[in-house]
């Protein structure tokens, strides 16, 4: 589904992504592990082009994706929940869920307002409220809804369970899970090891911009050595 | 009872063409954050645009509609074309320097007008039905105005079903907060802002040949119009249409009212009422807290003393300043004491603008009130020049603490405005008190002393005493206060936190950043032996923004290269061209476009490149 | 002995009640969380203790100090110390300088206007910034560094004032956990060393049910429960509202 190839990115002056490259295959959920400031939010930033990529090659679904603007990006199939949610707080959930559609992809049913509801039953009683209401929990939910109405083939999620509360972390899992089931290729950022065990099936480390471990996640569940190398300071 | 009527009936007319202009504006803040000064060109454009278009169609009031829809096509087609040629490409830039790049296009269509249209003003040949009245309350009350009245609420009303009920609407609400995060979802921001621009530049145009049969096309109507529009837009609150609506009910009928009962001091009763507003609501009438729109952190430059070289350089400088009296001839001469006093006025306003983030667009209020107390210490209390400049920075001081005091509790733009204000009563103020400052005809006669008439030693005193205090306000930021100013500026959650009072610190900068640009303004008054309310002026204000903004917020000596280039290229043009304004707009636009960080702030910039990991 | 006693706090906005009816006192070298579900209140409790908002009833006292509705400035003058969620700090300064102003905001040594601060407190800033090993970036700019080393420079900002309480808005938000660990065991240290009491609001179980003496739990505006790490994790009541079955974070 997607494809990355020695792709470099500069933050400032700051050299942040140096030659990254992997790959995800159609349906699968691939979760990047890493330490601050190793390049995870970029990567993804990169990918949806709020960060310009200073070289390297990005295609989604054999498409070049690399250097496009944001929306066109966007357009081509790629869903981006950023780490702050950043819901339109003057809008209410209905108007912050359109201005995420987008036509219908490959003739799949589109996502609706009434088929996220589903999958979000809190967002169904706040249809009008304002998103500068709703509680960090909320607001999570309506980003991920927000996003699934452009009906992406892949979505990339950053930090999913920053902030939440436990309990809503479980809907979250939940929900991630229901929207795997139903085709959409899913690439995490996360740093909470429990959260990526519970909805990954691909893992990869990076480190100084780099990916240095890739693999199923059940291979870094078994092998506590290469945890704690991630782990360590 | 029936004159009342009258009178507020010709008010709310006057509101609806100003209601139009600074809901275009409020709206084109809204999406693209940039504070457009060109607003009023475009307004401007649209009298001269629908004077021509209107003049060349028949009378009927079918064609007048044709004519001002026509008018307002055109006028959308120009911002369109203005956005996507120049705006676009300074949208990441700092919002001060937005505010310097749309006033160079101010100067641009300034000449461009002139050159097209002509110097005369340009009245519209009222069709018989323009002339006609309707009778109420036993009044006759021009039909015109009626309609006018007519039109406010209904734009209002089709505005607010184009931002709520289309989808068009909801994605510019939803780029209002957060532009990025709107592309990332799939929508062209580029062509949304584009649609924006048009609509707020038609509605712009439409507002300037609306206004055309009560007044004339004229060239002073981008000027005037944006000053009221932006009261209009910060009274009401920024970005909020219905809060536009009601300020220019408010500032409309108020100035009809004025114009009749207080003709001296209708502006500064506008601005009166501006600046009680702000004090009570600090966010406009229906405003809401401002919010830095997403995506544009402002990271603030680390703040270092110069490199040895760099110190070396201006000490050269100086050395050259001090002999330039032995080899300058007369003209030159006074031309350096004007860039020395310009030095001051400009290291002063950087002080509180750079340092202490408050952007003052009336700086030249404590510039002239320091001005006239030395004016007045000589001619009035009959003291001497010494007295006078002592008397300029602490009269100008207390002033700006004063008025400090209400100023220093806002932020960004509203505190831009409120300055803004506090300069425009200064100056009416002045300009009436007639037996103190003479009016109009300001202070004459206020030379300097025998010892000091020849005008190399008044030079080298107006040398001495500049650089000694741009000294010392360099002294200070970087001592403890210095430093406790920035910090209220990068963070007053942290300043308060650790202890700071945050408004405290920010108006002993605003009080010393007065005093300041009060002894500038003292010597101003005796280097031209005279004073006039122009010393006030909001042009002066803006020079000294131009200043800073030219040589750089960001570095403190951004202000000396800006005082410098800026007074050495405004007399340079004055002397070598009649199109002035359009060379120094230019050359404004060019700046911004290759420097963004203003000249000294890009020169170090490179500087640093390659010495910092 | 205690530190800071909150007695009967209630806050409401809008007609809607955010914070009922809070009472809890905090002990010298102890570290106490306050954890709950978003928009229990814990935000709103925080902003009351120091000052940034006014409660509508009750009492908060610092040692025998009524410091209730002072500002934050005189709230941080009396001794509390406090990091954001989202960091803040002063990016136009240089680690140093900024405990410097710290150190000089805390002695009253703000209105100096000729001395330059490149000299005052300089010592005492580097001693601070070794402990917290910020040392090797005292020279660099606040607003250039990683998160972790902003988050402990927001440290060494607050303790530069001596407070003796500190509170810690979600400390180790957006950290990776190898981070957060050093961060809460260096918190722990000064607790145990120092006898600076510390407040502190988290999400991550790891590091509540790892550091935290004691924990209260915040419910639509109330407190549900008190107790230490056994207690809370035994409650039904917090595991139905808040910690769920705990499989995803660590709260088994």
């Amino acid at each position: 589904m997607l494809h990355v190839d020695t792709l470099h990115a500069h933050y400032g002056r700051a050299h942040i992504l140096q030659g990254l490259s992997f790959h995800i295959a159609p349906g699968c959920a691939l979760v990047l592990l890493g330490r601050n400031g190793a390049g995870k939010s970029t990567t993804l930033k990169s990918l949806i082009g709020l960060v310009r990529p200073t070289s390297g090659r990005i295609t989604l679904a054999g498409q070049d994706i690399a250097g496009h603007e944001p929306h066109a990006i966007a357009r081509a199939g790629l869903g981006y929940v950023p780490e702050d949610r950043r819901i339109f707080t003057e809008l209410t959930v209905m108007e912050n869920l359109e201005v995420g559609r987008l036509p219908p992809r490959d003739g799949r049913p589109p996502w609706t307002p009434e088929r996220l509801f589903a999958l979000f039953p809190n967002l169904a009683a706040m249809r009008n409220r304002p998103g500068g209401r709703m509680s960090g929990g909320e607001q999570q939910m309506l980003a991920i809804a927000r996003t699934l109405m452009g009906n992406p083939r892949l979505i990339l999620l950053d930090e999913p369970s920053e902030g939440l509360a436990p309990v809503i972390v479980e809907h979250m899992v939940h929900a991630i899970r229901a929207m795997r089931d139903s085709g959409v290729t899913i690439l995490l950022a996360e740093q909470n090891l429990h959260f990526a065990l519970a909805v990954a099936d691909q893992a990869a480390i990076i480190e100084k911009g780099r990916i240095t471990w890739h693999g199923p996640i059940a291979a870094l569940q078994a092998d506590p050595a290469l945890r704690e190398a991630w782990l360590a300071p | 009872m029936s004159a009342l009527l009258v009178q507020l009936l010709t008010g709310l007319s006057g509101a609806s063409s100003l209601f139009l202009v600074a809901a275009g504006l409020t709206v084109i803040f809204g999406v693209t954050r940039v504070v457009n000064f060109s607003h009023g060109s475009l307004t401007m454009l649209g009298a001269y645009i629908g004077w021509s278009v209107l003049t060349r169609l028949p009378r009927g009031p079918e064609w007048f509609i044709l004519g001002i829809v026509l008018t307002a096509l055109i006028a959308a087609a120009l911002g369109a074309l203005l956005e996507t040629l120049l705006l676009r490409r300074i949208y990441r830039a700092p919002e001060l320097l937005q505010l310097l790049f749309t006033f160079g296009i101010v100067l641009v269509v300034q000449d461009a007008t002139l050159w097209l249209w002509g110097p005369n003003d340009l009245p519209l040949p009222r069709a018989p039905w323009l002339r006609s009245f309707v009778s109420i309350a036993g009044e006759r009350v021009p039909l015109y105005d009626l309609i006018l009245i007519a039109i406010g609420p209904l734009v209002l009303a089709a505005l607010w079903l184009l931002f709520t009920r289309t989808r068009w609407g909801t994605l510019v609400r939803a780029a209002t907060e957060d532009r990025d995060m709107v592309a990332a979802l799939g929508v062209d921001q580029k062509r949304l802002f584009t649609t924006v621009f048009a609509l707020g530049a038609g509605l712009a145009g439409m507002g300037g040949a609306l206004a055309l049969p009560d007044a004339s096309a004229n060239l002073q109507i981008d000027l005037n119009i944006i000053t009221d529009a932006f009261v209009v837009v910060v009274v009401g609150g920024l970005g909020s249409l219905p809060g536009a609506f009601l300020a220019s009910l408010l500032i409309g009928v108020l100035q009809s009212f004025g114009i009749v009962l207080l003709p001296q001091a209708t502006l500064v009763l506008v601005f009166v009422i501006m600046a009680a507003v702000l004090v009570i609501r600090p966010n406009g009438l229906l405003g809401r807290a401002q919010s830095t729109a997403r995506g544009e952190a402002h990271a603030f430059a680390l703040v270092r003393p110069a490199a040895p070289v760099l110190r070396r350089l201006g000490l050269a400088a100086l050395l050259l300043a001090a002999c330039a009296p032995l080899i300058a001839g007369p003209f030159l001469l006074s031309v350096l004491t004007e860039m020395l006093i310009a030095l001051l006025f400009a290291a002063s306003l950087h002080f509180m603008m750079g340092p202490g983030g408050m952007a003052s667009f009336g700086h030249a209020a404590w510039f002239g009130i320091g001005a006239y107390a030395a004016a007045f210490a000589v001619k009035g209390l009959a003291l001497g020049m010494g007295a006078g400049l002592l008397l300029a920075p602490l009269i100008a001081g207390l002033a700006a603490a004063l008025f400090g005091w209400f100023v220093v509790r806002l932020s960004g733009v509203y505190l831009a405005m409120l300055t803004l204000a506090f300069a425009q009563i200064v100056w009416a103020a002045l300009f009436q008190a007639v037996e103190i400052t003479g009016g109009d005809n300001g202070i004459l006669g206020v030379w300097p002393p025998p010892w000091a008439a020849d005008r190399r030693v008044f030079y080298w005193l107006t040398l001495l005493l500049c650089i000694a205090s741009a000294l010392l306000l360099r002294r200070i930021l970087y001592a403890p206060f210095g430093y406790a100013l920035r910090a209220t500026r990068d963070s007053e959650r942290r300043a308060e936190a650790i202890g700071l009072h945050a408004v405290h610190i920010r108006l002993a900068a605003f009080t010393l950043a007065g005093a300041a640009a009060g002894l500038a303004g003292g010597l101003s008054a005796f280097s031209k032996g005279s004073v006039f309310p122009n010393f006030i002026s909001i042009s002066r204000s803006v020079d000294g923004l131009l200043m800073v903004l030219l040589g750089g917020v960001q570095s403190i000596a951004g202000p000396i290269v800006g005082a410098i280039a800026y007074t050495g290229l405004f007399d340079l043009l004055l002397l070598a061209t009649d199109q002035w304004r359009a060379v120094l707009g230019l050359a404004i636009i060019t700046l911004v476009l290759a420097f963004p960080h203003g000249i000294a702030g890009s020169i170090h910039r490179l500087w640093l490149r390659g010495r910092e990991a | 002995m205690t530190i800071l006693s909150v007695a009967g706090l209630r806050k409401s906005f809008g007609g809607v009640q955010a914070v009922t009816d809070v009472s809890f006192t905090v002990a010298p070298g102890e570290m106490l969380a306050l954890i709950g579900p978003n928009g229990a209140g814990k935000s709103t409790c925080f902003n009351m203790l120091n000052g940034q908002i006014r409660p509508d009833a009750g009492t908060i006292h610092l040692g025998p100090l009524d410091i209730t509705g002072l500002p934050p400035r005189r709230v941080a003058r009396q001794g509390v110390g406090r990091t954001f969620q989202i960091t803040a700090t002063f990016a136009s300064m240089t680690v140093r300088e900024n405990v410097q102003l710290a150190f000089l905001a805390h002695h009253r040594r703000i209105w100096h206007l000729l001395r330059p601060l490149a000299a005052q407190y300089r010592a005492e800033a580097d001693t601070l910034l070794d402990r917290l090993d910020m040392l090797p970036q005292a020279d660099r700019a606040a607003g250039i560094l990683a998160y972790g080393d902003l988050k402990r420079l927001e440290l060494a900002v607050a303790l530069a004032g001596q407070p003796r309480l500190l509170l810690m808005d979600e400390p180790t938000a957006g950290m990776a956990p190898a981070e957060r660990v050093a961060l809460m065991r260096l918190a722990r240290d000064l607790a145990t060393t120092t006898g600076l009491a510390i407040l502190f609001t988290e999400h991550d179980m790891d590091v509540v049910f790892g550091t935290a003496d004691r924990i209260l739990v915040l419910n639509r505006g109330a407190l549900i429960a008190a107790g230490d790490a056994a207690a809370i994790r035994a409650n039904h009541a917090v595991r139905a509202v808040y910690l769920g079955s705990g499989t995803t974070t660590g709260g088994h």
